[in-house]
């Protein structure tokens, strides 16, 4: 697969290691009420889509940035890809 | 000067070189190299007056050379300076950015073509799946090549950096210069 | 013998070659079937299952019968096609699938027990008796199945790999890829245009019709000499082009030396990764066939086939040939063939009111059966209410052309019934950025193929806003095929449909008949499809079959799901060249050199190659040599190489505050100058990775990971740092091959170190347990030092940039040789730490958690770290096992590593099951084996004999719970 980096251009996905589902940026407060319920449901549960998925990418032989890469997990195709550390910044997953 | 010997990254006294063809393989042991990355609220600094480079490129200042690596990040390159302490070199040069020596984490290796751009983009199409085409002189990046990471960087038309992991340098030598050898041996 | 004049072969060249034994000659140009063609030989091998003699049945990489082994020795390949063999001299060639000669095949005795061997037969036969399964029938029919056999040897040619880019990809160098690599390349757009074959022009090649009034090739001719000219246009001849993968991407294998005796010094083949913005699918259309009795004998090929051996390779496969055909183009073989001087028996054809387009017998009927075990000796044409034999000694079958779908095909989408074409045609969801041209898109004449692929690069550039002017394109035959659907002639014996399986009509009926309908089903039931040609010349025509059993529509039937490759791929040439000793890149450490003149034996840890121990002259087993080392350390000083673990170094105001929030247990609080150990909890609530942090500086950090972690650990830094928190200020880089870091340990490790530094106070003041420093050592070069302990000695790890590593590890060798300086591996290290109850990687195996590992308490409350919440839960904290302590009741007993732990007396099974032993070694110190392992209300436990079992060896010992601190409990070593 080709990922548009978003600095980069389109790279090989080789270059790339592969987490899964973009809502791991959103890690619940550990020290707030109810945190053991929100922490199941973070570590343990996923959408899995078949269809559009924002999920997570490292470019560990590229530039070591994380991003958040939009695909269609039936046809691969890309919609599109930005930098995590923006899209955490920006407000998480949603 | 301390009575420590050194070794090169393939082991040896001195550093090692390949002819092939029109290609000229050179280990560049005397590479030095430091990382610097931007602090929150630092302005980007000019060491040594380089000028970094955006991403995807790399750039040639007085003595030392730059490639982009990250956001905020870069390689800076001083050739022949390996046995200093480049890093505190450059850390003086810019203030409060996060510098850290890198220069034996890594084997660096120039490739020279004595015609021209065609043999360094027939090397390229056997080692990385970069479009040659659009890695003209000034572009940097790291890649993958035979299972491992390494930096290319075009220094100009016929002449190609790759710098890999140190300790697999055996390794990407040996890529590196049975490549060459083949291309040498098909004779296009 | 049935050579022909003309042709495309160079007669001035002959080439010797063999096929089982015999020695033949040929010309440049042939194909190792044509060449056997042109010496009469119609037997070229033996049917799968049945062993019934089969000759060739085409002329190009869709063959299902001929089938040979090529070269011998290491270099022996089996299951190669004749009819893409290029002939070269002293080619060696066998038969393959008979036992005995090809004449003369013992397993022949198949055919006659065929009913046994129908489809599924293996569901069905050689049951009874159940004991003779295993002792008779499967070794024989293991024996007999297959095709083909192996060498067993190493393959010693040479393979590599590469990448290439390209605006237009042309797959197929037939009229439309041609006309579509014209039109594209003259933009100076990049073009790469592939094809399988050894000459460009596809089935241009096998036809007699002009272009232009003028042969073929003259075109083609002058098209190369363009395309010589054009800098920006790559022509990959011997390249298919087997895959579409995602975002156009595709596989392709360039056979750059095949036709060669040897390689020589050239790679073999070369597997490229072509990344294309967009692509033409130029593959042409395949012939397919119409089944009848016995419609399998040698000399009975594909009608197309047989024009394009007269056409391109001069050669004829008998001097009396008859052609059954269901459209015109069997009709155009007839006066190819004819014009050429072979003897033309006759056309059957069942289209009523079709004439003849020559000058040879026409009969409207159909062919009922065929005379002939090792060659076609005569045919039954059934016409006119009746039927008659008549002599020739080869075939030419047509039943229409399939398009080559299946590059379209690859990304699961499935092509279109058509019904005017009778075939079908890619799907309309086909891979993106692809656009089929020519025959292989239902427009196979001459005239629409060329005007296809140049209109298809047209527009295709259009995509990527490069305007391309049409080319003039030379004037071509524009014939249709005016094909009646005749699927197969009914009867009562059996009538091949996919000739490598050796699939019939009746097991197609029969399928249907035990419910193996579905298209799917269908092929898994009765193999038709499978194998090296994948039912190229078979498929369409068996679901054509089915959808007239079921009374279904034939786009109702549907076709099975096309995959890559589109023709067989070497597994060599997949693996891209990396054989032997660099089949995977080697990590060596910075003392590599100095250990290896030391005699040290390696293992591999990862993609590392460490010391594991130096054995010394005189001791002939690894245990003295370890046993000696770790005694050693404990008693004077030992040195051992650690670069591999991995070291990350963190900047920035918030470092200390972003490690505070990676490891469970306090760091923000760590001072300078100070190390402190360091445990990192998955998510989850497991321990995951431990090591050290030491604080160079205000916000200088350095954290060393474990050496198998070292890349996920960092991998997860940087997840943090950008997904979880980048409002912190933190930067991250790794640092493991940059600095050399040894292991200086035992009681003389201070004196030692005292020998190098450069006046450095080492005293337990000024440099307690737990203390790093950057310094300088021999004469000014730049170190960091840490009192840290993995063996429960006094012990430090100094840091040196990694040139300098070598040198210094044996500069410490040769200043502590009054000191008992003394190199260990990690052998030795593995049994200091399990001596000290150190855990290691084996204690840390992602089934563990802090509580187990006996550090509960560190997992801080006061904050919010990686994993925290997740390690107080409910499920986590029943589990009672905990970190212990095992020695063997009788001494001379081992301690096995993997061994589960069960109360004395208590029956041994998973729910009595209460623990395991991680780690196990001999312990020089205390004399017998010792181990640690996790054990239910182990800290409760201690004294008790308890039983370690490992049931696949069959062996119990009984043990002791001890503490997991065998040596200097009190840890006052590491504080002297």
């Amino acid at each position: 697969m080709l990922i548009p980096h978003p600095l980069l251009g389109l790279r090989d996905s080789s270059e790339f290691t592969y987490l899964g589902d973009a809502a791991l940026l959103d890690r619940p407060d550990g020290m707030a009420e109810g945190a053991a319920a929100r922490f199941h449901d973070y570590v343990h549960l996923r959408d899995n889509p078949a269809g559009i998925h924002r999920e997570l990418w490292f470019h560990e032989q590229g530039d070591r940035s994380w991003l958040v890469v939009t695909r269609n997990t039936v046809t691969h195709e890309i919609l599109g890809a930005e930098l995590a550390r923006e899209a955490r910044l920006k407000g998480g997953a949603a | 000067m301390t009575e420590l010997a050194t070794l090169t990254a393939l082991g040896a006294d001195a550093p090692a070189q390949r002819h092939a063809g029109a290609l000229t393989i050179t280990e560049n042991a005397g590479l030095a190299l430091a990382s610097l990355a931007l602090r929150r609220g630092t302005a980007q600094p000019a060491p040594f007056g380089l000028a970094l480079p955006g991403p995807g490129g790399w750039a040639e200042g007085r003595g030392v050379s730059g490639f982009w690596t990250g956001p905020g990040q870069w390689m800076i390159e001083a050739p022949g300076r390996a046995d200093e302490d480049f890093a505190a070199a450059l850390a003086a040069e810019a203030p409060g950015c996060s510098i850290t020596e890198q220069t034996d984490g890594w084997a660096a290796f120039e490739i020279v073509s004595d015609s021209g751009d065609a043999p360094i983009r027939a090397l390229m199409e056997k080692l990385v799946n970069i479009d040659a085409a659009a890695f003209g002189a000034g572009r940097a990046t790291r890649t993958v090549l035979d299972h491992m990471g390494v930096f290319a960087i075009r220094r100009a038309d016929d002449r190609l950096a790759i710098i890999g992991a140190r300790s697999s340098a055996a390794s990407l030598w040996h890529a590196l210069a049975e490549t060459a050898a083949r291309l040498e041996g098909v004779g296009t | 013998m049935t050579r022909l004049t003309g042709g495309l072969i160079d007669r001035s060249q002959t080439l010797r070659f063999t096929f089982d034994g015999q020695g033949f000659a040929g010309h440049s140009g042939d194909t190792l079937a044509s060449a056997l063609l042109a010496n009469g030989v119609r037997l070229m091998g033996r049917s799968f299952k049945y062993h019934r003699p089969r000759g060739v049945f085409a002329a190009g990489s869709e063959e299902p019968n001929a089938l040979v082994e090529l070269r011998a020795g290491a270099r022996q390949e089996p299951n190669s096609r004749a009819t893409v063999v290029e002939l070269f001299e002293g080619l060696e060639a066998r038969s393959q699938n008979r036992v005995g000669s090809l004449r003369r095949d013992l397993l022949a005795v198949n055919d006659l027990m065929s009913p046994f061997f129908a489809a599924g037969f293996y569901y069905k036969t050689f049951m009874w008796p159940r004991a003779f399964w295993e002792r008779f029938y499967e070794p024989a029919i293991r024996r007999a199945a297959g095709l083909g056999s192996l060498s067993k040897e190493p393959d010693p040619d040479a393979y590599d790999a590469g990448f290439l880019h390209c605006d237009l990809l042309v797959i197929g160098g037939g009229p439309a890829g041609l006309a579509a690599a014209l039109t594209a390349a003259r933009t100076g757009a990049r073009v790469i245009l592939a094809d399988e074959d050894f000459r460009l022009g596809g089935r241009l090649l096998a036809e007699s019709a002009p272009l232009d009034d003028a042969p073929a090739t003259d075109w083609i001719a002058g098209l190369e000499a363009e395309f010589a000219s054009l800098p920006n246009l790559r022509v990959m001849r011997r390249t298919t082009v087997w895959g579409t993968f995602d975002h156009g991407i595709y596989g392709a294998v360039e056979r750059v030396a095949d036709h060669l005796a040897t390689p020589g010094r050239r790679v073999r083949q070369t597997l490229w990764r072509i990344t294309a913005r967009r692509t033409i699918l130029a593959a042409g259309a395949t012939e397919r066939h119409i089944p009848f009795q016995n419609n399998d004998r040698p000399g009975i090929m594909l009608a197309g086939a047989m024009r394009t051996y007269a056409n391109r390779y001069a050669v004829s496969p008998a001097p009396r040939v008859a052609i059954f055909t269901n459209n015109d183009d069997g009709h155009r073989s007839a006066l190819d063939l004819a014009a050429r001087g072979v003897e033309i028996a006759a056309v059957i054809d069942p289209r009523e009111g079709v004439r003849a387009q020559g000058d040879y017998p026409l009969i409207t009927g159909v062919v009922g059966n065929a005379k002939g075990r090792l060659g076609l000796t005569r045919i039954e044409v059934v016409a006119n209410g009746g039927s008659r034999w008549i002599d020739c000694g080869a075939l030419g079958v047509s039943g229409g052309w399939n398009p080559n779908v299946h590059l379209a095909s690859h990304h699961r989408g499935r092509p279109a019934w058509d019904e005017a074409r009778h075939g079908f045609l890619p799907g309309t969801d086909g891979p993106a950025g692809m656009r089929v041209a020519g025959a292989a898109s239902g427009q196979g004449s001459t005239a629409q193929a060329l005007a296809s692929g140049a209109q298809a690069a047209q527009e295709a550039l259009a995509d990527l806003e490069i305007s391309a002017t049409l080319p003039d394109l030379p004037q071509a035959e524009d014939a249709g095929l005016n094909l009646h659907p005749l699927w197969h002639v009914p009867g009562k014996g059996r009538a091949w449909v996919d000739f490598q399986n050796d699939v019939t009509v009746k097991d197609i009926a029969l399928a249907h008949q035990e419910n193996m309908r579905p298209v799917e089903h269908l092929k898994r039931w009765t193999t038709l499809g499978m194998a090296t040609d994948q039912g190229k010349t078979a498929n369409v025509t068996a679901l054509a079959v089915m959808a007239e059993l079921t009374g279904r529509t034939i786009p109702q039937t549907g076709t099975t799901i096309f995959r890559p490759p589109y023709t067989p791929v070497a597994l060599s040439v997949l693996g891209g060249g990396d054989t032997g000793a660099h089949f995977r890149p080697r990590r060596l450490t910075p003392t590599h050199h100095w250990a290896t003149a030391q005699g040290a034996v390696f293992t591999e840890v990862g993609q590392w190659m460490r010391a594991q121990y130096f054995p010394r002259p005189g001791e002939s087993h690894w245990r003295q040599t370890v046993d000696r080392e770790v005694l050693a350390t404990r008693k004077g000083v030992g040195l051992c190489d650690v670069t591999t673990l991995g070291k990350v170094d963190v900047q920035g105001a918030d470092a200390g505050e972003f490690l505070d929030r990676l490891y469970c247990n306090a760091m923000k609080s760590l001072k300078v100058g100070m190390v402190r150990y360091g445990l990192m909890l998955r998510e989850d609530g497991h321990a995951w990775d431990d090591g050290t942090c030491a604080r160079l500086g205000e916000t200088h950090y350095v954290v060393t990971t474990t050496t198998a972690q070292a890349g996920p650990v960092y991998r997860h830094m940087e997840f943090a740092r950008q997904c979880l928190w980048p409002e912190l200020d933190v930067q991250l880089i790794s640092t493991t091959d940059a600095w050399a870091q040894l292991s200086v340990a035992g009681p003389n490790a201070r004196r030692l170190l005292e020998r190098i530094v450069d006046s450095f106070d080492l005293s337990n003041e000024a440099f307690p347990f737990m203390a790093c420093a950057g310094l300088t050592i021999c004469g000014g070069l730049r170190a960091r030092l840490f009192r840290i302990s993995f063996s429960g000695e006094l012990a430090y790890e100094i840091a040196v940039p990694a040139r300098h590593g070598n040198a210094l590890m044996a500069r410490l060798l040769e200043a502590g040789a009054d000191l008992g300086a003394t190199p260990y591996g990690t052998e030795a290290l593995g049994v200091l730490r399990i001596e000290k109850g150190h855990a290691a990687g084996n204690e840390l195996n992602g089934q563990t958690t802090a509580q187990m590992l006996g550090m509960g308490r560190m997992v801080s409350t006061k904050k919010d770290s990686i994993g925290a919440v997740m390690s107080r839960r409910e499920g986590l904290a029943v589990d009672r096992r905990v970190l212990v302590g095992l020695q063997p009741v009788d001494p001379a007993d081992p301690v096995v590593a993997g061994a589960h732990l069960f109360a004395e007396g208590a029956p041994q099974g998973t729910g009595t099951d209460q623990g395991w032993i991680s780690s196990a070694c001999f312990s020089p110190h205390l004399g017998h084996a010792i181990g640690l392992g996790f054990l239910e209300n182990g800290s409760e436990r201690m004294g008790e004999v308890i039983v370690a079992a490992n049931p696949l060896q069959g062996q119990s010992m009984r043990l002791r719970v001890v503490s997991p601190h065998f040596v200097d409990p009190e840890g006052g070593r590491v504080r002297d």
